[in-house]
């Protein structure tokens, strides 16, 4: 009798329903209001790329060693440099990076030896024309910048 | 194939189907609403996998190796990085070991999370979606605060890990950990007592354990057949061997029984994540490995318990920096072939079913 | 390859039934392989599935090895639950030879064997439904051969279906 009270009554399909009701309390509501909520990503996000200036002399640090050009599975660094016959370094001249194909594996950050390049936390690299993705040294240097909407 | 019998429907569920997680085509031929017969046509995801590791050097080629599974990408990831260090004849560091097992069982959680969520949502309970993916979002957040990224995560390095734990590891995973069992009770408490959903899945997609071994399914399918046989319990790696844990097995093969199966196995492994990071061993995280992988001439086949089945890796190598040849053995692939004998006599409806039980990820599939 | 010879209960099945069609039994790193001759295979898979508790077939595939005489490599991997063992079975095949299928003996091997005949070309004698898995029906070309080039596609394929000139 007891089972077919249950059967009848529709009991298991309610506690079903009663878990539904429980979590409608707002307090558990945990959606981000994007893009007026930006998500705090964490410290070792890989996202844009960026390459780093000294902060006092504004210049380059990067050696134009090549090594993340290498360590690309996509090939799709190219470093260009001339050799400067003062110093006996390589001055770096032209820095392109593909972000069409990059996959933000992190492969060229961990072989910089100098953290010249670097993963940022920049999630926001959207553009309108494939072109627009492949970027020189002054939009790697600058970082993305996405159009800031009124809030 | 040359007769057309007036009683038959051919019915196509197209590469593009809410219900096929992913690009999966079933050419079904109906008598009405009964299953006679099903074709899968695989290959809208067919990447190339194999072909690239020909000619990426072994380095390069694990960021690929996430993209297969994408749900498991850490687990992965673990199996590529053993099979490699077996054919380096290296073994990683017990810390890195722990650490790897604590990732990989965290990843085994989000994979099933999502696997219930949207098995749940092919027979038509919306509510669990929801709620799985707030869980998994904590998981991916452990993710993302290790090496930086949430689905292809790149977690690992052949040879030990990249990345030392950030402050506050042990606390994050801890606390997931206390919350987490009083979830699987509350999917528990919507589901699993629900005459719908008990209807719907009891006597469905069965395959007892002799046919799951012709066919050669493995994982949760081959443990709800009642073949208690898990590769972390039979040939152990990575450290698995210090941990105790269950093999949750059911008897019949059927449906329902898998989902028991798995909601178990995600328990299981918060007691595995909670052996592990109660003591992490110390000491370094990569071991002596030469700075340019190039293993000696040879072969070699490592396999892992991922959510989905055995996952192994046959690599060849000439001894130079490319592999000569990288055989991925995917578990959705071969899972997969089992689903004309499960879905004979079955309704449309059932079929839907039998597809999200067997658990498949087309990127695996494909490669 | 620093192999050392492989001795046991299963070589000496192999030896005892397949005799001169066995050619080497060898461990690896501690993973045991056989080298049989490409005749010998089937038997050997009936074998052991019969005999030695070998119930799972994980796996097949291939090597291309374009140089060599006998051009591919095939390759089975075996499992038995009883004995907890994973034994590989190697035999070459020069081009033009057709394997015999393991689909009787293991129904697992069946979209196994289409995905090497899909990318090697190596075609299984008596296969059920031997046609390609992962590639489309009409593509011509065995991709994972050594000769065919990492991005070449069958263009006629590519224009007839797709409509797109070139592919890059």
């Amino acid at each position: 009798m007891k089972n077919f009270l249950r059967r009848f009554l529709l009991i298991d399909l309610l506690q079903g329903l009663w878990v539904t009701f429980r979590n409608q309390d707002p307090k558990l509501v945990i959606t981000e209001q994007y893009p007026s909520q930006r998500p705090a990503v964490s410290e070792r996000y890989r996202g844009a790329p960026r390459l780093n200036v000294h902060p006092a002399t504004q210049e380059t640090l990067c050696i134009s060693c090549n090594l993340c050009a290498i360590a690309c599975p996509e090939n799709l660094i190219v470093v260009g440099s001339v050799r400067n016959p003062e110093t006996k370094r390589k001055d770096l001249i032209t820095f392109t990076y593909d972000l069409s194909r990059c996959m933000f594996c992190g492969l060229c950050e961990d072989a910089c030896p100098v953290d010249a390049l670097e993963l940022t936390q920049d999630f926001e690299i959207a553009s309108y024309t494939r072109e627009g993705l492949i970027w020189d040294r002054q939009a790697l240097e600058e970082g993305p910048r996405p159009t800031q909407y009124r809030q | 194939m040359t007769s057309i019998d007036a009683n038959e429907l051919v019915l196509n569920m197209g590469p593009q189907h809410p219900s096929t997680h992913g690009v999966l085509r079933i050419v079904l031929k109906l008598d009405g609403e009964r299953v006679k017969s099903t074709e899968c046509i695989i290959g809208y995801l067919h990447r190339g996998v194999e072909k690239i590791g020909e000619n990426r050097t072994y380095v390069q080629f694990a960021p690929y190796v996430d993209r297969m599974d994408y749900l498991a990408a850490v687990s992965n990831g673990l199996g590529y990085c053993l099979a490699v260090e077996k054919l380096m004849n290296s073994v990683a560091p017990p810390r890195a070991q722990a650490v790897r097992v604590i990732l990989t069982e965290l990843n085994r959680i989000s994979s099933h999370l999502l696997w219930l969520g949207t098995h749940a949502l092919d027979i038509g309970a919306i509510t669990p979606l929801f709620y799985t993916l707030r869980e998994r979002e904590e998981v991916l957040k452990i993710f993302e605060n290790y090496c930086g990224a949430r689905l292809t995560t790149h977690a690992f390095r052949i040879g030990g890990l990249q990345y030392e734990l950030y402050d506050g590891f042990e606390q994050q995973v801890n606390t997931f950990c206390d919350q987490f069992p009083a979830k699987v009770d509350e999917y528990e408490e919507l589901l699993s007592g629900n005459r719908i959903w008990r209807e719907r899945l009891r006597g469905v997609g069965v395959l007892d354990a002799a046919t799951c071994k012709r066919y050669g399914v493995t994982g949760p399918m081959l443990r709800a057949a009642g073949v208690p046989w898990d590769l972390r319990k039979a040939q152990p790696y990575s450290g698995y061997e210090q941990y105790e844990f269950d093999v949750p097995t059911r008897t019949s093969g059927d449906t329902l029984d898998r989902y028991f199966v798995r909601l178990d196995e995600m328990r299981q492994s918060v007691r595995i994540v909670r052996q592990a990071i109660a003591n992490i061993p110390t000491g370094p995280i990569m071991a002596k490995i030469a700075k340019v992988i190039k293993p000696p001439v040879g072969e070699a086949y490592v396999s892992i318990e991922a959510p989905k089945g055995e996952l192994g890796y046959f690599i060849v190598s000439d001894g130079t920096i490319h592999p000569y040849r990288l055989r991925v053995r995917p578990p959705s692939f071969v899972n997969l072939q089992a689903l004309d004998y499960m879905a004979k006599g079955a309704l449309v409806a059932d079929v839907v079913a039998i597809i999200g039980t067997i658990d498949i990820v087309l990127g695996e599939v494909d490669r | 390859m620093a192999t050392v010879p492989w001795d046991g209960a299963i070589p000496e099945l192999l030896r005892e039934h397949l005799g001169p069609a066995v050619l080497d039994t060898l461990l690896y790193l501690d993973q045991p392989f056989a080298v049989l001759s490409l005749t010998a295979m089937l038997p050997a898979l009936e074998l052991l599935h019969a005999e030695a508790g070998f119930d799972y077939l994980v796996d097949i595939t291939a090597v291309d090895y374009p140089k060599r005489e006998c051009r591919f490599d095939l390759v089975y991997i075996v499992y038995s639950h009883s004995r907890n063992e994973r034994v590989r079975l190697k035999a070459q095949v020069p081009v033009g030879q057709k394997p015999l299928s393991a689909v009787p003996v293991f129904l697992g091997a069946n979209w196994l064997e289409r995905e090497v005949f899909d990318m090697f070309g190596l075609e299984f004698a008596g296969h059920p439904n031997l046609c390609r898995i992962l590639m489309p029906d009409e593509w011509s070309g065995f991709p994972l051969r050594k000769d065919y080039g990492i991005t070449q596609m069958d263009n006629t394929w590519v224009q007839n279906n797709l409509g797109i000139e070139s592919g890059q």
